[in-house]
């Protein structure tokens, strides 16, 4: 084993150990052996090594490399005389100052279990491994070895590290979870880890996917071990395959979500609360509008003008109807009418209302994951309903429970996820969606309704929410004014905040009251692939192959092709493939082809003729 | 600011002006070159590189041992003195142990030591014999190809002459050859032999003075045999872009080697540097002992009272 030991000034929070023969990692954890104290456990921070003979000013001429060289040749590598340092800081304040000069050594897996895992492994989310502890994992019990598959270097390999759980468990005590980190940081493979993870334990939950990037189906190409996730996760498009219900709405819903289209004014807002009618359907209500707004429109004269006109007994059913909305509601300002009839529209044409939640819910109960997918807009009118929905149906029922007689209908605790939770929950602006997060934020861990929220901009999420994520999976964050936020958030040290832009993908700090310090992590490789993975280049290449192929096949059988008789073949090219050149397109498409050498164009009196090579 | 003295001031500028005379009479590059050649002082050779095979050649016959020694002394006044002396022999071979010879004494208990001067000298003596005892044992146990040692040969004659005889019968025996590398040199022999031909009074110029800036770089010059210590080959070699040369001593039993050593030191010194070859660089910094190291140890083994209570006022002060 490698010869480590104390050195230099020690206090009892932090020592530096010295190792002449094995290079520190950071992060790795360390046994101290203080004669008094007893073992004590640390935590390598910083990692430096120093050649004595290799001073940092260049001016005195150590750096010849011939010379160096030359000493190689005599036996001698300079490197030998390296001298690694580690500044180390103990994970729990020890009583007084560590002796300098004591031994340090490498850990066995049984001395720092605690600090590595929590919670029991079938309870555990497992994330990816601890960074820097393969000679600690050797030591490990057979069953943790090797439990998940890590990619680096474009290979993926078993780990040979500490895995690194979550334990699910306590979530009822740390509810819920932030995940930080800029765009190719690797957060979107971590948020895909957990929900794979969730997906595992059958936990319901429901993930909102302004991305469409949340599909299970699909296996990792290179994985080593295949998992299927079709059974337990479920993709809904917001007004595909899910809406809401408009009889069920409140009106308070209905309001949330005309606002969510466009801030409603305060005319608008009490127009709404006036013409929204207990048992409205969506036609009944939007008939109401029309209806008022055509006869505000009109004003009082001409309709009664139209009145006394001879006419169709439907439409005179129609003015009678308009005169009587007008006398109701003459004093609402038709502007108003017309900014709901707006918002209005636009809900029904994304056809949120031809649908309802009752799949998503379905799903939830089942125990699997709901993937709500759409625009980001849409996203937030629809979430705004759907949350308060399942959230209140869940309190009520645990509500009823505690107070020890139930009512309504059983609703399972559930894990709500998102990407871009600065949209949903920003910071010094109210959205439709802001609501319903801070609160299940404030009191979603006394009814099991746990968030997971992953942003690349922290600092823009609102900071009632920030506060309450306990456990922060930190990846590479380059923004300043970000790190500061992380920095003040989380338990993060100076030297790991310092780090944040450096990260690798898929490197992460997790910061959780529930190790009580920061452990570095390495997300595992996910099961499953984003469907977004192709790269933009390959699918330009792909498309312009694939259509010279066609193009290619649909003139074969027309072959030879004289330039006189151009048009003609253009109509049984059309005709054929079902394509729409012209003379003048066609012609540079099959000179395109001759570059490729896939035709071949001979000279002839009558102009080019085009042949098969 | 200071405001010097102006009277301080006036007599510095007089030494100063002095010193720069003596300086500029120094005869030029070429014309000392050819005043050399003539008075057949020596040969200037250039010196080469040795290329990997020559290298690796070195190492089979059984490598490269470079041998330095240190000494630091601490304490109060004397005879309230503690020194440490230590001498470092070290093979460039990997793996290899170094072998340290170390020795720590006080005047209290040094016998025949009657006053400061005669100590300083036993000091130096010691030092000798300690690095001629590591070079010793470094032959015996390496057998190594070539020994080099910091300083003049002549140095290890004069104050380790036993040990010293010994180390040169064994090296001419086994067929390894001894050189000493010279940083500082002190001698003035060739302003002794060319005192009719250069027009310099007061003090004869030193060898380093007329050597400076005469060499190229590689390029040496070998001293005739029989001019310069007695029992030894000198040549003076400008190994780096540093003007200022340095000396080579071989044994003269081992002259045929004096093509072999000039190109060995030159391959192994840094062309930025000083020109002192980088092995005995690094050994010089591995056996060098640091007043830190004096310190903790006075405090360990005399005791923090004692420490205090030889220790000098100066040492107080804090200004």
């Amino acid at each position: 084993m490698a010869n480590m030991q104390v050195v230099g000034l020690t206090t009892p929070q932090e020592v530096y150990v010295a190792s002449r023969d094995r290079k520190f990692r950071i992060n790795e954890l360390l046994v101290i052996e203080d004669p008094y104290q007893g073992n004590l456990i640390g935590e390598v921070v910083e990692s430096n090594s120093y050649n004595r003979f290799i001073p940092l000013s260049i001016g005195n001429g150590i750096h010849d490399a011939d010379v160096i060289e030359s000493l190689k040749h005599l036996g001698y590598s300079i490197n030998e005389d390296e001298i690694n340092i580690a500044k180390v800081k103990l994970i729990s304040e020890a009583n007084f100052p560590v002796v300098t000069g004591c031994k340090a050594r490498l850990p066995i897996f049984d001395e720092v279990r605690s600090h590595l895992l929590k919670g029991a492994r079938e309870d555990g989310l497992l994330i990816g491994e601890i960074k820097n502890t393969e000679e600690t994992a050797e030591t490990m019990e057979e069953d943790l070895r090797g439990l998940c598959e890590m990619f680096s270097n474009g290979k993926v390999y078993k780990t040979r590290n500490v895995p690194f759980f979550l334990d699910l468990r306590s979530f009822q005590q740390y509810p819920h979870i932030g995940v930080f980190g800029g765009s190719g940081s690797g957060k979107s493979f971590g948020l895909r880890v957990i929900m794979e993870e969730v997906m595992k334990h059958r936990f319901p939950a429901l993930i909102l996917d302004p991305h469409y990037e949340m599909e299970f189906s699909e296996s990792q190409e290179n994985g080593l071990e295949k998992r299927d996730f079709k059974d337990v996760f479920k993709k809904f498009q917001i007004g595909e395959d899910i809406g809401v219900e408009f009889l069920n709405l409140s009106r308070g819903d209905l309001m949330a979500l005309l606002s969510a289209v466009s801030p409603l004014t305060e005319a608008m807002s009490s127009a709404v609360q006036e013409l929204h009618l207990r048992g409205d359907t969506y036609l009944s209500f939007s008939n109401r509008l029309e209806l008022l707004g055509e006869a505000l429109e009109m004003g009082r004269s001409r309709i009664e003008q139209a009145l006394k006109q001879d006419m169709e007994p439907m439409e005179q059913e129609k003015y009678i109807k308009m005169r009587q909305l007008f006398e109701k509601y003459q004093n609402t300002p038709l502007p108003s009418v017309q900014g709901i009839i707006w918002r209005l529209r636009r809900l029904y044409s994304s056809g949120l209302f031809s649908h309802d939640i009752k799949p998503v819910k379905e799903t939830m109960m089942q125990g699997k994951l709901a993937v709500i997918q759409g625009p980001i807009w849409l996203l937030q009118v629809f979430s705004t309903y759907l949350l308060s929905n399942i959230y209140h149906q869940r309190r009520d029922y645990k509500d009823g429970e505690l107070k020890g007689q139930p009512s309504g209908e059983y609703f399972p605790p559930f894990i709500i996820a998102t990407d871009e939770a600065h949209n949903f929950a920003p910071k010094g602006k109210d959205t439709a969606t802001k609501g319903i997060i801070t609160e299940i934020a404030q009191e979603g861990r006394k009814y099991g309704v746990f968030l997971i929220l992953a942003t690349q901009r922290p600092t823009l999420l609102d900071e009632t929410v920030t506060a309450q994520l306990n456990t922060k999976i930190i990846f590479r964050t380059v923004r300043a004014s970000d790190i500061g936020t992380i920095s003040e958030e989380t338990d993060i040290k100076v030297e790991e905040a310092r780090r944040l832009p450096y990260l690798p993908s898929g490197d992460a700090f997790v910061s959780s009251p529930l190790f009580g310090r920061t452990v570095a992590i390495r997300v595992r490789f996910p099961h499953t692939r984003s469907p977004h993975t192709q790269n933009p280049l390959d699918e330009i290449k792909f498309y312009r192959e694939t259509s010279e192929d066609n193009l290619f096949d649909a003139i074969k059988p027309h072959l030879p092709i004289y330039a006189a008789n151009f048009a003609k073949a253009v109509e049984e090219i059309n005709a054929a493939a079902g394509a729409n050149y012209e003379v003048r397109t066609l012609k540079a498409a099959l000179d395109e082809l001759v570059a490729k050498g896939k035709l071949k164009k001979q000279a002839s009196p009558l102009g080019d003729i085009f042949i098969e090579p | 600011m200071l405001e010097v003295n102006a009277d301080l001031k006036k007599k510095f500028e007089e030494t100063a002006s002095a010193m720069r005379l003596r300086l500029e009479k120094r005869p030029s590059p070429s014309s000392l070159r050819s005043i050399i050649a003539e008075k057949g002082l020596g040969n200037f050779v250039m010196c080469e590189r040795l290329g990997q095979k020559e290298l690796s050649g070195i190492t089979q016959k059984g490598g490269i041992v470079g041998v330095d020694g240190s000494t630091n002394s601490a304490g109060g006044p004397f005879p309230y003195l503690f020194t440490l002396q230590q001498a470092l022999a070290k093979l460039c071979i990997s793996g290899e142990n170094d072998l340290l010879v170390t020795d720590a004494f006080s005047p209290l208990i040094t016998e025949d030591v009657a006053n400061e001067e005669e100590y300083q000298e036993f000091v130096k003596h010691n030092l000798a014999q300690l690095e001629a005892k590591a070079a010793l044992l470094a032959l015996e146990k390496f057998k190594p190809a070539v020994i080099l040692l910091d300083g003049s040969l002549v140095r290890y004659k004069i104050e380790a002459g036993a040990l010293w005889n010994k180390l040169k019968e064994e090296a001419i025996s086994q067929k390894v050859l001894l050189a000493g590398v010279v940083e500082g040199i002190s001698t003035g022999i060739i302003s002794q032999c060319l005192k009719d031909a250069l027009d310099m009074d007061g003090f004869p110029a030193s060898d380093w003075e007329i050597l400076f800036g005469l060499l190229q770089v590689g390029e040496a010059l070998e001293i005739m045999p029989g001019l310069f210590k007695e029992g030894f080959r000198t040549l003076f070699m400008r190994s780096s872009l540093d003007p200022k040369p340095i000396g080579i001593d071989l044994l003269e039993e081992q002259q045929e080697a004096i093509g072999l050593v000039p190109n060995l030191v030159f391959t192994l010194t840094p062309k930025e540097s000083r020109g002192i070859p980088l092995w005995l660089d690094i050994i010089d910094k591995s056996v060098r002992i640091s007043d830190a190291v004096m310190e903790g140890l006075l405090h360990t083994y005399l005791g923090e009272d004692y420490v205090e209570f030889i220790k000098p006022k100066r040492e107080k002060r804090e200004m």
